[in-house]
Protein backbone atom coordinates (compact mmCIF):
# COMPACT_ATOMS: atom_id res chain seq x y z
CA UNK A 1 0.00 0.00 0.00
CA UNK A 2 2.80 2.34 0.96
CA UNK A 3 4.56 1.67 -2.29
CA UNK A 4 1.32 2.22 -4.19
CA UNK A 5 0.97 5.63 -2.61
CA UNK A 6 4.58 6.38 -3.39
CA UNK A 7 3.97 5.27 -6.93
CA UNK A 8 1.09 7.68 -7.38
CA UNK A 9 3.15 10.41 -5.82
CA UNK A 10 5.85 9.76 -8.39
CA UNK A 11 3.22 9.96 -11.09
CA UNK A 12 2.14 13.40 -9.91
CA UNK A 13 5.80 14.41 -9.96
CA UNK A 14 6.04 13.20 -13.51
CA UNK A 15 2.83 14.85 -14.52
CA UNK A 16 3.66 18.19 -13.00
CA UNK A 17 7.03 18.19 -14.73
CA UNK A 18 5.38 17.29 -17.99
CA UNK A 19 2.99 20.17 -17.42
CA UNK A 20 5.96 22.48 -16.87
CA UNK A 21 7.32 21.49 -20.26
CA UNK A 22 3.89 21.94 -21.80
CA UNK A 23 3.16 25.38 -20.33
CA UNK A 24 6.59 26.96 -20.08
CA UNK A 25 6.88 28.18 -23.70
CA UNK A 26 3.60 30.04 -23.30
CA UNK A 27 3.98 31.38 -19.77
CA UNK A 28 5.12 34.85 -20.81
CA UNK A 29 2.27 35.17 -23.31
CA UNK A 30 -0.16 34.09 -20.59
CA UNK A 31 1.08 36.80 -18.25
CA UNK A 32 0.96 39.46 -20.95
CA UNK A 33 -2.62 38.53 -21.76
CA UNK A 34 -3.54 38.53 -18.08
CA UNK A 35 -2.05 42.02 -17.74
CA UNK A 36 -3.95 43.15 -20.80
CA UNK A 37 -7.21 41.93 -19.35
CA UNK A 38 -7.05 42.86 -15.68
CA UNK A 39 -4.82 45.93 -15.72
CA UNK A 40 -3.43 45.64 -12.23
CA UNK A 41 -0.31 43.64 -11.57
CA UNK A 42 -1.45 41.83 -8.44
CA UNK A 43 -4.62 40.67 -10.17
CA UNK A 44 -2.62 39.62 -13.22
CA UNK A 45 -0.38 37.45 -11.05
CA UNK A 46 -3.43 35.90 -9.39
CA UNK A 47 -5.02 35.23 -12.74
CA UNK A 48 -1.81 33.66 -13.99
CA UNK A 49 -1.48 31.30 -11.02
CA UNK A 50 -5.10 30.36 -11.08
CA UNK A 51 -4.87 29.69 -14.81
CA UNK A 52 -1.84 27.45 -14.42
CA UNK A 53 -3.58 25.49 -11.71
CA UNK A 54 -6.69 25.04 -13.81
CA UNK A 55 -4.65 24.14 -16.85
CA UNK A 56 -2.71 21.59 -14.81
CA UNK A 57 -5.91 19.91 -13.68
CA UNK A 58 -7.18 19.59 -17.21
CA UNK A 59 -4.18 19.38 -19.49
CA UNK A 60 -4.43 15.58 -19.69
CA UNK A 61 -7.65 16.06 -21.58
CA UNK A 62 -6.17 18.61 -23.97
CA UNK A 63 -6.28 17.28 -27.48
CA UNK A 64 -6.34 20.41 -29.63
CA UNK A 65 -3.71 21.66 -32.01
CA UNK A 66 -2.45 24.68 -30.18
CA UNK A 67 -1.42 24.42 -26.52
CA UNK A 68 -0.89 28.17 -26.59
CA UNK A 69 -4.44 28.91 -27.72
CA UNK A 70 -5.80 26.52 -25.10
CA UNK A 71 -3.75 28.04 -22.29
CA UNK A 72 -4.60 31.59 -23.33
CA UNK A 73 -8.30 30.76 -23.47
CA UNK A 74 -8.04 29.62 -19.84
CA UNK A 75 -6.28 32.86 -18.90
CA UNK A 76 -9.09 34.72 -20.57
CA UNK A 77 -11.81 32.81 -18.73
CA UNK A 78 -10.10 33.29 -15.39
CA UNK A 79 -9.67 37.00 -16.10
CA UNK A 80 -13.33 37.38 -16.96
CA UNK A 81 -14.37 35.69 -13.76
CA UNK A 82 -12.31 38.26 -11.91
CA UNK A 83 -13.70 41.07 -14.06
CA UNK A 84 -17.23 40.13 -13.30
CA UNK A 85 -16.35 40.28 -9.65
CA UNK A 86 -14.47 43.57 -9.77
CA UNK A 87 -15.96 45.62 -12.53
CA UNK A 88 -19.48 44.34 -12.70
CA UNK A 89 -21.02 47.69 -13.45
CA UNK A 90 -18.27 49.28 -15.49
CA UNK A 91 -20.00 50.27 -18.72
CA UNK A 92 -16.65 51.12 -20.30
CA UNK A 93 -15.98 47.48 -21.01
CA UNK A 94 -18.78 46.96 -23.47
CA UNK A 95 -17.55 46.53 -26.99
CA UNK A 96 -17.44 49.93 -28.60
CA UNK A 97 -18.95 50.26 -32.00
CA UNK A 98 -17.46 52.77 -34.32
CA UNK A 99 -19.63 54.95 -36.40
CA UNK A 100 -18.59 54.27 -39.93
CA UNK A 101 -15.33 53.01 -41.31
CA UNK A 102 -12.05 54.61 -40.37
CA UNK A 103 -11.02 57.28 -42.78
CA UNK A 104 -7.64 57.05 -44.39
CA UNK A 105 -5.45 59.06 -42.06
CA UNK A 106 -3.14 61.82 -43.00
CA UNK A 107 0.08 60.54 -44.48
CA UNK A 108 1.87 61.74 -41.37
CA UNK A 109 0.04 59.17 -39.22
CA UNK A 110 2.64 56.46 -39.59
CA UNK A 111 5.33 58.94 -38.67
CA UNK A 112 3.43 60.07 -35.62
CA UNK A 113 3.15 56.45 -34.55
CA UNK A 114 6.88 55.97 -35.00
CA UNK A 115 7.38 58.76 -32.49
CA UNK A 116 5.25 57.07 -29.80
CA UNK A 117 6.89 55.15 -26.98
CA UNK A 118 5.82 52.08 -25.00
CA UNK A 119 4.37 54.17 -22.20
CA UNK A 120 2.09 56.07 -24.55
CA UNK A 121 1.08 52.82 -26.19
CA UNK A 122 0.10 51.19 -22.90
CA UNK A 123 -1.80 54.28 -21.84
CA UNK A 124 -3.70 54.24 -25.14
CA UNK A 125 -4.38 50.50 -24.86
CA UNK A 126 -5.81 51.08 -21.41
CA UNK A 127 -8.35 53.45 -22.87
CA UNK A 128 -9.66 50.79 -25.27
CA UNK A 129 -12.44 48.36 -24.35
CA UNK A 130 -11.11 44.98 -23.18
CA UNK A 131 -12.33 43.16 -26.27
CA UNK A 132 -10.24 45.45 -28.44
CA UNK A 133 -7.21 45.32 -26.16
CA UNK A 134 -7.03 41.57 -26.10
CA UNK A 135 -7.42 41.06 -29.83
CA UNK A 136 -4.62 43.56 -30.49
CA UNK A 137 -2.28 42.02 -27.97
CA UNK A 138 -2.95 38.50 -29.27
CA UNK A 139 -2.36 39.52 -32.86
CA UNK A 140 0.40 42.13 -32.67
CA UNK A 141 2.42 40.98 -29.67
CA UNK A 142 1.81 37.25 -29.48
CA UNK A 143 1.47 36.95 -33.25
CA UNK A 144 -1.40 34.50 -33.00
CA UNK A 145 -3.10 33.46 -36.23
CA UNK A 146 -6.75 34.35 -36.79
CA UNK A 147 -7.59 30.71 -36.18
CA UNK A 148 -5.85 30.71 -32.80
CA UNK A 149 -7.49 33.97 -31.82
CA UNK A 150 -10.85 32.58 -32.84
CA UNK A 151 -10.17 29.56 -30.63
CA UNK A 152 -9.06 31.69 -27.67
CA UNK A 153 -11.97 34.12 -27.87
CA UNK A 154 -14.51 31.50 -28.87
CA UNK A 155 -15.78 33.57 -31.80
CA UNK A 156 -15.81 32.94 -35.57
CA UNK A 157 -12.86 34.08 -37.67
CA UNK A 158 -15.03 36.72 -39.34
CA UNK A 159 -15.61 38.30 -35.93
CA UNK A 160 -11.88 38.21 -35.23
CA UNK A 161 -11.27 40.11 -38.46
CA UNK A 162 -13.88 42.78 -37.90
CA UNK A 163 -12.94 43.24 -34.26
CA UNK A 164 -9.28 43.51 -35.16
CA UNK A 165 -9.91 46.12 -37.83
CA UNK A 166 -12.01 48.20 -35.45
CA UNK A 167 -9.47 47.80 -32.67
CA UNK A 168 -6.56 48.92 -34.85
CA UNK A 169 -8.45 51.96 -36.08
CA UNK A 170 -9.40 52.88 -32.55
CA UNK A 171 -5.89 52.45 -31.20
CA UNK A 172 -4.48 54.63 -33.95
CA UNK A 173 -7.03 57.31 -33.04
CA UNK A 174 -6.08 57.05 -29.37
CA UNK A 175 -2.42 57.44 -30.21
CA UNK A 176 -2.42 60.15 -32.82
CA UNK A 177 -5.84 61.71 -32.52
CA UNK A 178 -8.85 61.35 -34.70
CA UNK A 179 -7.69 61.39 -38.29
CA UNK A 180 -11.03 62.85 -39.33
CA UNK A 181 -10.49 65.93 -37.24
CA UNK A 182 -7.22 66.55 -39.03
CA UNK A 183 -8.60 66.31 -42.51
CA UNK B 1 -13.33 38.02 -52.17
CA UNK B 2 -14.49 39.54 -55.47
CA UNK B 3 -13.12 42.74 -56.86
CA UNK B 4 -13.09 45.82 -54.71
CA UNK B 5 -15.64 48.35 -55.74
CA UNK B 6 -14.46 50.53 -52.90
CA UNK B 7 -11.62 50.03 -50.43
CA UNK B 8 -10.87 46.46 -49.32
CA UNK B 9 -11.28 47.28 -45.61
CA UNK B 10 -11.37 43.86 -44.01
CA UNK B 11 -9.11 42.37 -46.63
CA UNK B 12 -6.49 45.00 -45.94
CA UNK B 13 -6.16 43.74 -42.38
CA UNK B 14 -6.15 40.12 -43.48
CA UNK B 15 -3.47 41.06 -46.01
CA UNK B 16 -1.38 42.75 -43.34
CA UNK B 17 -1.76 39.64 -41.18
CA UNK B 18 -0.84 37.27 -44.01
CA UNK B 19 -4.16 35.51 -43.69
CA UNK B 20 -5.20 35.82 -47.34
CA UNK B 21 -4.92 33.25 -50.07
CA UNK B 22 -2.46 34.01 -52.85
CA UNK B 23 -5.37 35.08 -55.02
CA UNK B 24 -6.74 37.39 -52.35
CA UNK B 25 -3.31 38.90 -51.75
CA UNK B 26 -2.91 39.63 -55.44
CA UNK B 27 -6.27 41.38 -55.51
CA UNK B 28 -5.34 43.55 -52.54
CA UNK B 29 -1.99 44.35 -54.12
CA UNK B 30 -3.69 45.34 -57.35
CA UNK B 31 -5.94 47.68 -55.40
CA UNK B 32 -3.03 49.10 -53.41
CA UNK B 33 -1.23 49.95 -56.63
CA UNK B 34 -4.17 52.17 -57.54
CA UNK B 35 -5.21 53.58 -54.19
CA UNK B 36 -3.05 55.97 -52.18
CA UNK B 37 -5.55 56.06 -49.29
CA UNK B 38 -5.27 52.31 -48.72
CA UNK B 39 -1.49 52.44 -49.05
CA UNK B 40 -1.44 55.07 -46.30
CA UNK B 41 -3.74 53.01 -44.13
CA UNK B 42 -1.58 49.95 -44.54
CA UNK B 43 1.51 51.97 -43.73
CA UNK B 44 -0.19 53.26 -40.58
CA UNK B 45 -1.07 49.75 -39.39
CA UNK B 46 2.44 48.55 -40.09
CA UNK B 47 3.78 51.38 -37.94
CA UNK B 48 1.28 50.40 -35.25
CA UNK B 49 2.55 46.84 -35.39
CA UNK B 50 6.16 47.95 -35.02
CA UNK B 51 5.18 50.07 -32.05
CA UNK B 52 3.33 47.20 -30.36
CA UNK B 53 6.16 44.76 -30.95
CA UNK B 54 8.74 47.17 -29.58
CA UNK B 55 6.58 47.58 -26.47
CA UNK B 56 6.19 43.85 -25.92
CA UNK B 57 7.53 43.23 -22.43
CA UNK B 58 9.43 40.10 -21.61
CA UNK B 59 7.86 38.35 -18.65
CA UNK B 60 10.37 36.11 -16.90
CA UNK B 61 8.26 36.18 -13.73
CA UNK B 62 5.61 34.19 -15.59
CA UNK B 63 7.86 31.15 -15.52
CA UNK B 64 8.44 31.51 -11.80
CA UNK B 65 4.70 31.60 -11.30
CA UNK B 66 4.37 28.37 -13.26
CA UNK B 67 7.08 26.65 -11.21
CA UNK B 68 5.47 27.89 -8.00
CA UNK B 69 2.22 26.20 -8.98
CA UNK B 70 3.77 22.89 -9.97
CA UNK B 71 5.99 22.88 -6.88
CA UNK B 72 3.02 23.43 -4.61
CA UNK B 73 1.19 20.56 -6.32
CA UNK B 74 4.15 18.30 -5.64
CA UNK B 75 4.52 19.51 -2.06
CA UNK B 76 0.85 18.79 -1.34
CA UNK B 77 1.39 15.31 -2.70
CA UNK B 78 4.40 14.73 -0.49
CA UNK B 79 2.50 15.86 2.57
CA UNK B 80 -0.16 13.31 1.69
CA UNK B 81 2.50 10.61 1.50
CA UNK B 82 3.96 11.69 4.84
CA UNK B 83 0.49 11.52 6.39
CA UNK B 84 0.09 7.99 5.16
CA UNK B 85 3.19 7.07 7.20
CA UNK B 86 1.27 7.97 10.34
CA UNK B 87 -1.52 5.65 9.42
CA UNK B 88 -3.77 8.30 7.92
CA UNK B 89 -4.22 6.17 4.86
CA UNK B 90 -7.82 7.19 4.34
CA UNK B 91 -6.87 10.86 4.14
CA UNK B 92 -4.02 10.12 1.79
CA UNK B 93 -6.21 7.98 -0.39
CA UNK B 94 -8.76 10.78 -0.56
CA UNK B 95 -6.12 13.31 -1.55
CA UNK B 96 -4.79 10.79 -4.01
CA UNK B 97 -8.21 10.47 -5.55
CA UNK B 98 -8.43 14.20 -5.97
CA UNK B 99 -4.90 14.89 -7.10
CA UNK B 100 -3.73 11.82 -8.79
CA UNK B 101 -4.25 11.91 -12.29
CA UNK B 102 -5.88 9.48 -14.47
CA UNK B 103 -2.32 9.42 -15.74
CA UNK B 104 -1.00 7.41 -12.80
CA UNK B 105 -3.57 4.68 -13.02
CA UNK B 106 -3.82 5.01 -16.75
CA UNK B 107 -0.16 4.37 -17.33
CA UNK B 108 0.00 1.50 -14.89
CA UNK B 109 -2.96 -0.02 -16.69
CA UNK B 110 -1.35 0.60 -20.04
CA UNK B 111 1.93 -0.99 -18.95
CA UNK B 112 0.08 -4.02 -17.60
CA UNK B 113 -2.03 -4.25 -20.74
CA UNK B 114 0.99 -4.23 -23.05
CA UNK B 115 2.57 -6.98 -20.96
CA UNK B 116 -0.59 -9.07 -20.81
CA UNK B 117 -1.17 -8.71 -24.54
CA UNK B 118 2.34 -9.89 -25.32
CA UNK B 119 1.91 -12.92 -23.05
CA UNK B 120 -1.57 -13.79 -24.29
CA UNK B 121 -0.61 -13.53 -27.94
CA UNK B 122 2.16 -16.06 -27.33
CA UNK B 123 4.59 -13.51 -28.72
CA UNK B 124 6.36 -12.42 -25.59
CA UNK B 125 9.35 -11.52 -27.76
CA UNK B 126 9.61 -10.42 -31.38
CA UNK B 127 13.22 -11.58 -31.52
CA UNK B 128 14.51 -14.31 -29.21
CA UNK B 129 18.13 -14.01 -28.11
CA UNK B 130 20.18 -13.74 -24.96
CA UNK B 131 22.81 -11.62 -26.67
CA UNK B 132 22.37 -7.95 -25.67
CA UNK B 133 24.45 -6.73 -28.64
CA UNK B 134 22.34 -8.61 -31.22
CA UNK B 135 19.13 -7.41 -29.52
CA UNK B 136 20.47 -3.85 -29.42
CA UNK B 137 21.14 -3.95 -33.14
CA UNK B 138 17.73 -5.40 -33.87
CA UNK B 139 16.07 -2.69 -31.76
CA UNK B 140 17.99 0.25 -33.16
CA UNK B 141 17.19 -0.86 -36.72
CA UNK B 142 13.51 -0.46 -35.85
CA UNK B 143 13.70 2.39 -33.40
CA UNK B 144 16.49 4.93 -33.84
CA UNK B 145 18.05 5.77 -30.48
CA UNK B 146 16.59 2.65 -28.85
CA UNK B 147 18.04 1.81 -25.45
CA UNK B 148 19.93 -1.50 -25.86
CA UNK B 149 19.16 -4.22 -23.29
CA UNK B 150 21.72 -5.26 -20.70
CA UNK B 151 22.92 -8.86 -20.31
CA UNK B 152 21.19 -11.24 -17.89
CA UNK B 153 22.69 -12.63 -14.68
CA UNK B 154 21.86 -13.16 -10.98
CA UNK B 155 19.04 -15.56 -11.89
CA UNK B 156 17.66 -13.29 -14.65
CA UNK B 157 17.95 -14.66 -18.18
CA UNK B 158 17.66 -12.27 -21.11
CA UNK B 159 15.08 -13.82 -23.45
CA UNK B 160 14.59 -11.32 -26.24
CA UNK B 161 13.16 -7.98 -27.25
CA UNK B 162 10.18 -6.17 -28.73
CA UNK B 163 9.26 -2.68 -29.78
CA UNK B 164 6.19 -1.42 -27.94
CA UNK B 165 4.32 1.83 -27.65
CA UNK B 166 3.84 3.37 -24.23
CA UNK B 167 2.27 6.73 -23.38
CA UNK B 168 2.28 7.50 -27.05
CA UNK B 169 6.00 6.99 -27.56
CA UNK B 170 7.80 3.98 -28.99
CA UNK B 171 9.89 2.15 -26.41
CA UNK B 172 12.47 -0.60 -26.55
CA UNK B 173 11.29 -3.60 -24.56
CA UNK B 174 13.72 -6.14 -23.17
CA UNK B 175 12.26 -9.40 -21.85
CA UNK B 176 13.90 -11.24 -18.96
CA UNK B 177 12.95 -14.44 -17.22
CA UNK B 178 13.33 -15.12 -13.53
CA UNK B 179 12.26 -18.61 -12.42
CA UNK B 180 8.95 -19.08 -14.25
CA UNK B 181 8.16 -15.37 -14.56
CA UNK B 182 8.67 -13.11 -17.54
CA UNK B 183 9.59 -9.49 -16.88
CA UNK B 184 9.09 -6.76 -19.46
CA UNK B 185 11.48 -3.84 -19.17
CA UNK B 186 10.42 -0.82 -21.24
CA UNK B 187 13.17 1.72 -21.67
CA UNK B 188 13.56 5.06 -23.39
CA UNK B 189 16.10 7.89 -23.24
CA UNK B 190 15.03 10.61 -20.84
CA UNK B 191 16.43 13.73 -19.24
CA UNK B 192 14.62 13.22 -15.96
CA UNK B 193 16.75 12.86 -12.88
CA UNK B 194 17.42 9.46 -11.37
CA UNK B 195 14.50 7.88 -9.56
CA UNK B 196 14.75 4.83 -7.30
CA UNK B 197 12.77 1.75 -8.29
CA UNK B 198 9.90 1.24 -5.83
CA UNK B 199 7.77 -1.57 -7.21
CA UNK B 200 4.09 -1.65 -6.37
CA UNK B 201 1.44 -4.27 -6.92
CA UNK B 202 -1.49 -3.42 -9.14
CA UNK B 203 -3.95 -6.30 -9.53
CA UNK B 204 -2.06 -9.37 -10.63
CA UNK B 205 0.94 -7.35 -11.81
CA UNK B 206 3.94 -5.89 -10.09
CA UNK B 207 4.93 -2.64 -11.77
CA UNK B 208 7.74 -0.25 -11.25
CA UNK B 209 8.74 3.10 -12.76
CA UNK B 210 12.31 4.29 -12.30
CA UNK B 211 15.13 6.01 -14.05
CA UNK B 212 18.85 5.91 -14.04
CA UNK B 213 21.64 7.57 -15.99
CA UNK B 214 19.54 9.14 -18.72
CA UNK B 215 17.21 6.20 -19.23
CA UNK B 216 13.65 5.95 -17.93
CA UNK B 217 12.11 2.54 -17.28
CA UNK B 218 8.82 0.84 -16.67
CA UNK B 219 8.97 -2.77 -15.52
CA UNK B 220 6.06 -5.13 -15.28
CA UNK B 221 5.79 -8.77 -14.31
CA UNK B 222 3.89 -11.29 -12.25
CA UNK B 223 7.10 -11.77 -10.27
CA UNK B 224 7.40 -10.16 -6.82
CA UNK B 225 8.55 -6.68 -5.85
CA UNK B 226 11.93 -8.03 -4.67
CA UNK B 227 12.49 -9.59 -8.09
CA UNK B 228 11.88 -6.26 -9.82
CA UNK B 229 14.21 -4.49 -7.40
CA UNK B 230 16.89 -7.07 -8.03
CA UNK B 231 16.51 -6.75 -11.80
CA UNK B 232 16.69 -2.96 -11.58
CA UNK B 233 19.88 -3.28 -9.55
CA UNK B 234 21.32 -5.66 -12.14
CA UNK B 235 20.50 -3.29 -15.00
CA UNK B 236 22.00 -0.34 -13.14
CA UNK B 237 25.08 -2.38 -12.40
CA UNK B 238 25.52 -3.40 -16.03
CA UNK B 239 24.92 0.14 -17.26
CA UNK B 240 27.62 1.77 -15.14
Amino acid sequence: MDSAVTESWLCVDDESREFERFARPHAAAALRLARTLVRNEADAQDVLQDSFLRAFRHFRGFSGESPRAWLLSIVRNVSFTLWRKRERDDPGEAEATLDGEPDPGPSAEAQLLEACDAEQLHAALDRLPGLHREVLVLREMEECTYREISEILGVPIGTVMSRLSRARAQLVRELVGDPRSKN
Amino acid sequence: MGTFEEHPRGALHAYLDKELSLEGSLEVEAHLAECAACRRELETYRALRRLMQSAKASAPEAESALLKVTRSVRARRRRAVALSGFGAMAAAALVALMLVPKLGDGVVREVAAVHARALDSGRSVEIASSDPVALGQWLSARLPGAVPPTAGGDGFALRGARVDSLEGRPVATAVYQVRSHLVDVFAWPSTEKDMEPRPSVSGRWTVCRWSHAGVAYWMVSDAGTDDLKALAALIKDRRT
